[in-house]
Parts: C-alpha cells; structure tokens; sequence
C-alpha cells in the first residue's frame, strides 16, 4: 500500500527456520499496510537487545528475560508493545513419571528436578522463584540443569524435552518445563502412559514486542494498529498467526514479568547473555 | 512396551524442520530415545514377535501424536515413520488452474493416418491399426466431461478425417463442451471436405499440423508434397470459417526456424495465440527427443480404445498407462489426481533426502 514509507526494522532470533517463513509472511502482511517492516535475525536474545539499544533495529521480539534484560540496561526506558494471547497465560509445568504419586511442588522436596537452560525463564529461573516462593530451599531439591542452546532463552525447547528424557531415564523424577512444550508432547491423553503434569504455576508473561524511545509515539502506535488487524479468520493471516503460536495480538501484561523481576535479582542473573 | 522418548525425540527434530518438511523416526524395538531403549539386553532378547508389537505401538503413539497436533504421518516403513512438519502442500494446489489434470480431456479417435511421420510420438501410419475409439465412447465421454470437471476437449489421432463418421465424433463433443480436433490438413476433399463443412464452426478449432515456413523441414520429416497439402488446408479451413491452430514440431537444433515459421504464419493470417511450437518427444516413432516419464510430467488426461493415459504425448508407452476401465470418467480423473501426488510427494521426499554432499 505504501511505497515511500521507511520500514520499520524489527529483529527476532533465528531459533528455527521456520523464523524465515513467520517474518516473511509478516513482511508481506505489513507490505499491505501504511507500516511496512523488514527484518533482521539474530543468533541469540542477547544480540537482538544489544541491536535494539544500539538502534540498527527499530523493535525487537524479545522473550520474557529478554525484556527484563532489556529493561535493566535501559533503565527502564524502553516499552513493551504487543505480545501474542499465549504470551500473556503462559506458565511453567512441573512434570513427572505417571503414576509416580506427586500431587503438588511440595511433591519434589528431596527429589531430583530438571530443569532446561539456564537461560530458560520458563524451565529454569522462574521453576527456581516457584521453589523459593514455596518455601523450598536450595538445598531440599536436586537440580540436574540441563544447558542446551544457551543464548535462545529455551526457544528450542530442546532442554525441555531433554529435561524430559532424564524423567523417562530415571535421572531425574521430575523436570520443570513450559506450558507450550508440555501441550506440544501431550495432546491430551497422549502421553498418559508415561508422564504426567502435577503442578502448574500462577499464569506470568512471556514474549513481547520491545521498543526504544527513539521510536516515535505516532510510528509505535500506527504499527501496533495494523499488527492488532491481523485476523484469524482470513486464512492469508492465520497461515502466519499458527506458525507464530497465537490466534490473536494483544496489549502486553506488564504485572505478568514481576515474578521474573523478582527471580533475576534474587538468582543474581546477570544483565547480558 | 510403547516408547514415549520417540514423541521427544520426534517434537525436537520438527521443531528444527521447515513446515512441510519431512523427517524419518526410527520406530524399531530398538530405537534410541526414552526408557524403553535403555535396556539393550531385553531388546536383544526380545522375540521377533514382541519386536514387531512394540513398533507397531510406537508407530500408534506417533499416529495419534499427528493427529492431534496437526502433523502429518506422511509414510510407515517397516521400522520407521515418515512424519511431516504440519500439512503437506497439495501438488494439485501448486499448479496453474489450467495445468490441473482434467481440465482438458484428450481422446484418441484412432490410430492409423496417412502420413508416416518420423517422429510420430504414437507410431501412427497407414499400417497401423485403427485401434477407434468409436462415436459412442466419444459422445459418453463428453457426456460426463462437464459433470467430472472438463472444460475443453481435444480429438487426435492418428488422422481423425479418415474416420467416415469423424463429423458425428465432432458433433457429439462440440454439443457438450468446447472442442479442438487435430489434423494434418491433407485430407479435405469430397466427402471428408463434407464431413468437416458440417462441423460446428462456433464450436470447434482445428489444430493443423505444419512444421516451418518451407516445404524442406517439414517433407523431410512428413514425406513428399506433405507441407503443400497441409498450406493448402490451413487456407481451405480459413476460408471456410473455422478457427485454425497451428502447431510445429520442431527439432532442438532447429530453432532458428522460428523466426521464419512465426512471420509466415502470420501471412497466412493465423492469430499469434493460436501458434504452437512443440518440442520432439522420445516416444513413438521418434528416435530421440526430450525424455518424458509420469514422474516428470504434469499429466493430460487421455483416452485411447484400450483406456487411460497419463499424457497424449505418450499414449502407446506402457510406462504411461494408467488404467484400462475408462467409465466413469470422473473415477479415471480423480485416479490420474491422485497419481500425480503421490509422485510429486514421493519425488519431494526424494529431493529433502537428497545429500548435497
């Protein structure tokens, strides 16, 4: 629709190659609109927030630590946009061997967890915040950490099926994962047999749109207006919502990142990865 | 004992697969992943039996995993899965509208012709059987045509004007749907000249065989006299009001006759979308030319008196045919659709196994 605008740059984190397709289509949506984009990927969060304090990026697709990060190198300055509706449930899945008779966090006291990267809001810092808010110390569980692609905050989820496999493997007896790969594994029923969920956290924040100030007011919000015109209903804009894992975007939940506040200044977790 | 590991070990490696991709899972007794793999020595000892129960299992276990997940079970193997990322692509989908099999319906009304062309795709010549397709399958295919989909149909032979009953053929297709009859323009006079003036005008092109602009190319391949004849057609079916198609076929190394072809065609008042230039194909009568095989090639479908082929250019190749029952039409249409996706499923596995290195 616009041919003289200036993209908006917006950076995302290359964590599988199906990040090509969802910008692409992205892309080509915004094509249609008076704001347009183009994008640029990075290998980890830790560059994309680097690029959007350095301003090459006008808007970085930041995970949750991603934000929190890039909150506590900006001071506080930058602004959160829009997240995906499952960005603002997510949660952190204990799980467990069926059968196995945990019927709650308490259930782990004296037993061995897993949990993913330790970059991994979801599988390792907030299950750690969630013990200490139990009253669990460091001290009364095992943690077997499992540091699989550090740098994409367990956006491959690769340490979470890993921490998974040390429960079938009986290295571990539980392993603590996010809600979206215990819905990928589980399907309902499907996993019956062999595991089972026996704690699910308060609801918090996940993914979000993350801009500078030096992104106007007018140009944030002439984007956003497009961005929240996407529709599940029109099945050119599904096919990109479905590879994104949402069905609709929506304002982002600030009180949703507090817990992971808390957990990065309290596990000490530094500013940068 | 299923083995939940392989849903694990099946979720990461979708997870680093483009959409539409496909992996393979190893769903044997043995497999890696999760606990049931973990003890080596009770599945060396298992039975064949047990064996091939626990596969079958795990083979259930990926199978509901798919189908709720919105994967695809795109193949089982013996000791494994093929599953692809999200749905497959549907070939039919990625064609042009007009490439899709079925649009056009060809049919051979016979085999035998005048001419001994060199290069004939279908051996046709003045010793080849009939082999006719007949007025009454003719006008039963076009009766189900429209209904199955069809919107153009195309008569070829052989030479379909030595056909004594060629304009009732025509007739019973150009009351149906829109219709192109093939010919080599040769044969217009006395009663074959009657047949083509009661041919519905408004219905029907036809598409005359001439292969350049001067008589050597095309007699070398046609015999003596052969472009005269056809020239003489082309003007004679102008005159009589018909639309006329003109198509070459032309040699790879002939291509500077294009040029010359296209300008005389024009002199002879032939409409420039109504020009077609074909490549010589490696079947029939012809020695060499382009390589055509069913895996390679978007199908037409096509009719002969013994049943259903994948493509007119290769209605006596075995390799091409696809079923013998030619009624109803719309089951041999949708027979020849389903061929197609399977072959262009099995060549994208191929192509996504393919090593670079």
């Amino acid at each position: 629709m616009s041919d003289t605008a200036e993209p908006l740059i917006i950076g995302s984190v290359a964590y599988t190659p199906n990040v090509v397709t969802i910008w692409e289509g992205m892309r080509d949506y915004f094509a249609t609109t008076d704001t347009p984009i183009d994008f640029v990927l990075f290998s980890n969060y830790g560059r994309l927030v680097d690029a959007l304090i350095a301003g090459t990026i006008d808007v970085a697709w930041n995970t949750n630590l991603a934000y929190v990060r890039t909150v506590a190198q900006t001071d506080g300055r930058c602004r959160a946009l829009a997240s995906r509706d499952t960005d603002v449930v997510f949660s952190t899945v204990f799980v467990s061997r069926a059968g196995a008779g945990f019927d709650g966090i308490e259930a782990v006291r004296g037993r061995r967890l897993a949990l993913g990267s330790r970059d991994s809001a979801q599988a390792a810092i907030l299950p750690v915040q969630f013990l200490r808010e139990a009253g669990i110390a460091a001290g009364d569980v095992e943690l077997l950490r499992i540091n699989s692609d550090v740098g994409k905050h367990g956006d491959t989820g690769r340490s979470e099926l890993d921490a998974l496999r040390a429960v079938l493997d009986d290295r571990a007896d539980a392993a603590a994962i996010g809600l979206n790969t215990w819905e990928a594994i589980a399907r309902g029923d499907i996993m019956a047999g062999a595991l089972g969920a026996f704690w699910t956290s308060p609801e918090y924040s996940h993914c979000t749109f993350t801009a500078m100030p030096s992104l106007s007011d007018e140009r944030a919000e002439a984007w956003l207006a497009n961005l929240m015109a996407m529709d599940w209903e029109r099945p050119e804009h599904r096919a990109i919502l479905e590879l994104e894992g949402l069905r609709r975007w929506v304002p982002p939940k600030l009180d949703g990142y507090r817990g992971l506040f808390e957990a990065v200044a309290a596990q000490g977790v530094s500013d940068r990865w | 004992m299923v083995n939940h590991g392989l849903l694990l070990d099946l979720v990461e490696r979708l997870a680093a697969t483009p959409v539409g991709s496909t992996v393979e899972l190893d769903v044997s007794a043995s497999a890696a992943g999760g606990a049931a793999a973990s003890d080596a020595s009770s599945a060396t000892s298992a039975t064949a039996a047990s064996r091939a129960e626990e596969a079958a299992a795990n083979i259930d276990l990926i199978a509901r995993w798919c189908r709720a997940s919105g994967n695809e079970l795109a193949e089982v193997r013996a000791e494994s899965v093929v599953v692809r990322h999200g749905r497959r692509r549907d070939p039919l989908a990625l064609l042009d509208p007009s490439q899709l099999p079925g649009t056009r319906l060809w049919m051979y009304t016979n085999f035998d012709c005048n001419l001994r062309c060199d290069y004939c795709c279908v051996s046709s010549s003045p010793q080849t059987d009939r082999r006719a397709l007949g007025v009454d399958r003719v006008a039963r295919l076009a009766d189900e045509a429209a209904d199955a989909g069809v919107q153009e149909l195309i008569l070829t032979g052989g030479e379909p004007f030595l056909l004594p009953d060629i304009d009732e053929v025509v007739a019973s297709c150009t009351t149906r749907l829109p219709t192109t009859l093939l010919t080599n323009g040769m044969l217009f006079r006395g009663g074959r000249l009657e047949r083509l003036r009661r041919m519905d005008r408004d219905r029907l092109t036809l598409q005359i065989s001439l292969d350049s602009a001067t008589p050597e190319l095309h007699d070398a391949h046609r015999g003596p006299r052969a472009w005269e004849r056809a020239v003489g057609g082309i003007r004679l079916a102008l005159d009589e009001g018909f639309d006329v198609k003109v198509a070459a076929t032309l040699p790879a190394d002939q291509a500077h006759e294009v040029a010359p072809f296209t300008q005389f065609l024009g002199g002879l008042g032939i409409r420039p979308e109504n020009r077609v230039i074909r490549a010589i194909a490696h079947e029939g009568a012809a020695d060499s030319g382009v390589e055509l095989t069913v895996d390679s090639l978007i199908p037409e479908v096509t009719v002969t008196a013994e049943g259903v082929w994948w493509h007119p250019v290769a209605a006596t190749d075995e390799s091409h045919f696809v079923r013998a029952e030619i009624f109803p039409l719309a089951d041999a249409i949708a027979d020849v659709r389903e061929r197609f996706i399977r072959h262009r499923e099995a060549a994208d596995r191929a192509a996504e196994w393919f090593p670079c290195s």
